[in-house]
């Protein structure tokens, strides 16, 4: 048996820590039973994209909307917007967001990488960083492949149409990076955080977007508008409302805005867990 | 003097009948959730939608004299409504109380306890469903209810309820579905895993990803006829048959009750195969 | 001699249940153990120690520093926490390398270091099988690894024995001997008497949140000199016997039992030399067994818990 007492290591820095910790948590996050639920949930916009092309392959007409034919390019901006944009990265934030720390806290192997020596905000820096390479690698090759589906409809150029790509996969994984950010600070400070997070991202965004004035820049869609470079679908009264009352920032605003988020709300999440005790259940 | 045996006595009292299990659990759980304080908010909170429109009956009983008050008139469609407004809080209730209700009892190995004792698979799942049909009917049935009965109060007559008797059974018949088909689906999801939260989240999914696939169908067809991908709108068209309301989709109002009662009978295939005291591995 | 922990007036509560209340103590180097009924603020006190608590009262040092938001302090402690919780999908050298790592030893070093403690703990044939294929002493095991891959000073560890069959709990009690042995120091908690006789005389005795006594469990017992000796002695003439000892006025009590007395003495010294003089003799019959129920953790325990 070796001789204790030697003196350790020094303590390893914020972001060494996170780095270990993010390799601790990529392989737990991504070869989970959740990875099931991620799987289904963005195999269901592929399956829709290949259904959608084979019966555009079946009927030459192709789609139209009120006799006008629809594009390949129209069809997946429509579903970027309602599938990725108001639906998946949110739910994706809301989910993994809340449950980085909370997750091991009921799993109860929180204390081991609590009684590390690494500082607490670490650990939660490197699951938030876990998780965004989690969704990202998930999440932009379903945008891909839904892409390459449907953008030939109607003969559209998957050429012309690449850039916008591009851009959407930026903006998605902006996207996927603030929600995360933002609920995770809502699973460090709540004891409910998920039903708060799905108030937020299902009650609280879609109805405060529709009012004028300064409410709607406490929501991360507003600022995620301003990345899309699809047109917003007129699927309900609650769009063409949102149409009327469209106030968009410009690119450059939104991304430091988001930067802003994403950096302050990781903060504040790193110094709620530092401060705060982890009674586990017996 | 005789000296008294204080040892162990076998309980000599009145055991209930066989069956009525059931009733112990719903018992502990209703009494459970109603010690919450922040539930007993949630309760309240979603009793405000009632007190809205108990005002508005006020007004268009009592104030005839505004001529705007004709507009605040109750109708058959004003409770089909309020029950649709209703749904917001359904879901929260169901995600806060129906999400943990065999999901915990999965985490602490509780199943086996249970069902070690006089009590069989039905009578659990029945007491789970009770506890959280009780809170469900709660915010739909109960208030809806007692919106009419102030209806009739206010008004100081039975007029609106003798030209609209249908309204009692109505309101009885749509809460009971939407009720049953809320508390099937989560209790059913609720089975599948160990953790509350990941359930929550495939309860969100089911409700709101099958809008969006819905939605996205919807934008590219502009046809109302996919409707029945979607839960809610299928629960929307069979409320809109059973209020004597117009229908807002194309697809056929059966076509809509057997998505329902399909949800329903793949919940209790679900729980007939999870709900058990070890799980058999082939 | 410094105290490898530090408790100076430390309570902690929970809301308006208290879990430690004003304990002030100080814990030596070598094997410590901590030892009390379920509920007494073992695991408590043992969080604090370990930082995973902040004390609502008072302050706690170990190792000569602030234990609360001082991970530095890690480097030197090692803790084997009492939920049986792992990363099920691991095997037991991933996982102990992967916390290793998180002392910021580079990957080959954390992989030879749990190797190291593995094998220590006698896991080396089952180091690559996923942990969720381990019995309950494999996994208290491999979380022992955990604790011990970094070589620290201090090795905290909460009911190490639970769950464990004789064998394994046999084999666990000599590796913490040993580590003792080897310089480290060791607090170790339990609510079963025996194990922790077994480990160390040195405990500290704690219930209801108080720190009812602490040092070696023969001087503590010497400290409690208003409780009477008992002694069982089986003989063939005890009423004879109990005669011979009612002359003396350091027997305080006796009983009959079937063919034995029971005798309480306040001076055991004096009296154990009496009745070996007597056994020698012959004088009142044979004496066939002496025994005493209370030189040991038990007697003490739940005297001072009564108390």
């Amino acid at each position: 048996m070796s001789d204790p007492g030697r003196s350790a290591a020094a303590t390893p820095g914020v972001l060494p820590s996170a780095v270990r910790i993010f390799d601790l948590s990529l392989g737990q996050m991504l070869w989970s039973r959740r990875s099931v639920f991620l799987g289904v949930l963005l195999g269901g916009p592929v399956l829709m994209a290949i259904a959608l092309r084979i019966v555009d392959t079946l009927h030459a007409s192709g789609f139209k909307v009120n006799g006008a034919a629809i594009g390949g390019s129209a069809i997946f901006g429509m579903m970027v917007w309602l599938l990725f944009i108001r639906f998946i990265v949110p739910v994706l934030g809301v989910f993994y967001g809340t449950s980085l720390i909370a997750d091991e806290v009921d799993d109860k192997t929180i204390t081991y990488l609590f009684t590390r020596p690494i500082p607490r905000r670490s650990v939660l820096l490197g699951k938030y960083l876990a998780y965004l390479a989690c969704t990202v690698l998930l999440v932009l090759p379903s945008v891909m492949l839904v892409f390459f589906l449907i953008v030939p409809i109607g003969g559209g150029g998957i050429g012309e149409a690449f850039p916008s790509l591009l851009a959407d996969l930026g903006m998605l994984a902006v996207g996927l990076a603030s929600y995360g950010a933002v609920f995770a600070l809502v699973g460090t400070m709540l004891k409910r955080p998920l039903v708060v997070g799905l108030v937020f991202a299902f009650g609280w965004e879609p109805a405060v977007l529709l009012f004028p004035g300064y409410l709607k820049r406490l929501t991360v869609a507003y600022y995620m508008q301003a990345l899309v470079t699809h047109e917003m679908p007129q699927d309900s009264a609650i769009s063409m409302l949102l149409q009327v009352f469209h106030e968009v920032p410009s690119v450059t605003t939104s991304l430091l805005c988001l930067a802003t988020t994403v950096a302050l709300t990781l903060w504040l999440a790193g110094r709620a867990v530092e401060r705060r005790e982890y009674v586990l259940e017996q | 003097m005789p000296i008294h045996d204080q040892g162990y006595r076998r309980y000599g009292g009145n055991k209930a009948r066989t069956g009525a299990g059931w009733m112990v659990i719903a018992r502990a759980g209703i009494r459970t959730y109603f010690s919450k304080r922040a539930f007993l908010g949630l309760l309240l909170v979603s009793w405000f939608p009632f007190f809205v429109r108990a005002v508005q009956f006020y007004a268009a009983a009592n104030m005839t004299s505004i001529p705007q008050a004709s507009m605040l008139a109750p109708s058959a469609d004003t409770f089909r409504q309020f029950l649709e407004q209703q749904q917001t809080f359904v879901f929260f209730v169901t995600v806060y109380v129906g999400a943990g209700l065999i999901a915990n009892d999965r985490r602490a190995n509780a199943l086996q306890i249970y069902l070690s004792k006089p009590l069989t698979r039905a009578e659990y799942i029945l007491g789970k469903l009770v506890i959280l049909m009780t809170f469900l009917t709660l915010v739909t049935w109960l208030p809806a209810i007692v919106l009419l009965i102030v209806q009739i109060a206010f008004a100081g007559n039975f007029t609106f309820f003798r030209n609209n008797v249908f309204l009692f059974p109505a309101i009885t018949l749509f809460a009971f579905i939407e009720v049953v088909l809320a508390s099937a689906t989560m209790l059913a999801l609720s089975s599948l895993s160990k953790s509350s939260r990941y359930v929550a989240i495939l309860y969100a999914a089911v409700i709101f990803f099958t809008q969006a696939v819905y939605g996205v169908l919807y934008a590219v067809t502009r046809s109302t006829s996919l409707s029945w991908l979607s839960f809610s709108a299928n629960l929307a068209q069979v409320g809109d048959v059973i209020f004597r309301q117009p229908l807002k989709y194309d697809t056929p109002w059966p076509v809509s009750l057997l998505m329902i009662v399909a949800t329903v009978a793949v919940s209790a295939v679900i729980l007939e195969r999870r709900v058990r005291g070890v799980e058999v591995v082939a | 001699m410094a105290g490898l922990v530090v408790a100076d007036h430390l309570s902690k509560w929970y809301g308006q249940v208290i879990g430690l209340n004003d304990v002030s103590v100080t814990v030596p180097p070598g094997i410590t153990g901590l030892l009390g009924p379920n509920g007494a603020g073992k695991s408590t006190f043992m969080k604090l120690i370990t930082g995973q608590l902040k004390p609502s009262k008072g302050g706690i040092t170990v190792l000569g520093e602030p234990i609360w938001q001082n991970p530095g302090l890690y480097t030197r402690m090692g803790f084997c926490p009492e939920q049986d919780a792992f990363y099920d999908r691991m095997t037991g050298l991933e996982w102990v390398t992967a916390l290793v790592r998180l002392n910021g030893v580079t990957d080959t070093e954390a992989g030879a270091m749990a190797a190291r403690a593995i094998e220590d703990v006698e896991l080396t044939d089952a180091a690559d099988k996923k942990i969720g294929a381990y019995s309950k002493g494999m996994r208290q095991r491999i979380k022992m690894a955990q604790a011990l891959a970094h070589n620290p000073e201090l090795l905290i560890l909460d009911e190490p024995l639970s769950g464990m069959d004789p064998i394994a709990r046999r084999k666990t009690i000599r590796m913490i001997k040993d580590w003792g042995r080897a310089g480290r120091s060791v607090i170790v908690s339990s609510h079963i008497l025996h194990e922790i006789e077994s480990m160390t005389a040195n405990i500290l005795l704690i219930n209801q949140g108080r720190i009812l006594a602490e040092g070696n469990v023969h001087q503590i017992r010497d400290l409690i000199d208003e409780h009477p000796h008992s002694v069982h002695i089986k003989a063939d003439r005890t009423r004879a016997l109990a005669r011979e000892f009612l002359g003396h006025d350091d027997v305080l009590s006796l009983k009959f039992e079937e063919g034995a007395v029971v005798v309480q003495t306040g001076r055991p010294d004096a009296f154990y030399a009496r009745l070996t003089d007597l056994a020698a003799s012959g004088e009142h019959g044979a004496i066939h067994e002496v025994t005493s129920p209370d030189d040991n953790l038990q007697a003490v325990f739940q005297y001072l818990v009564k108390a």
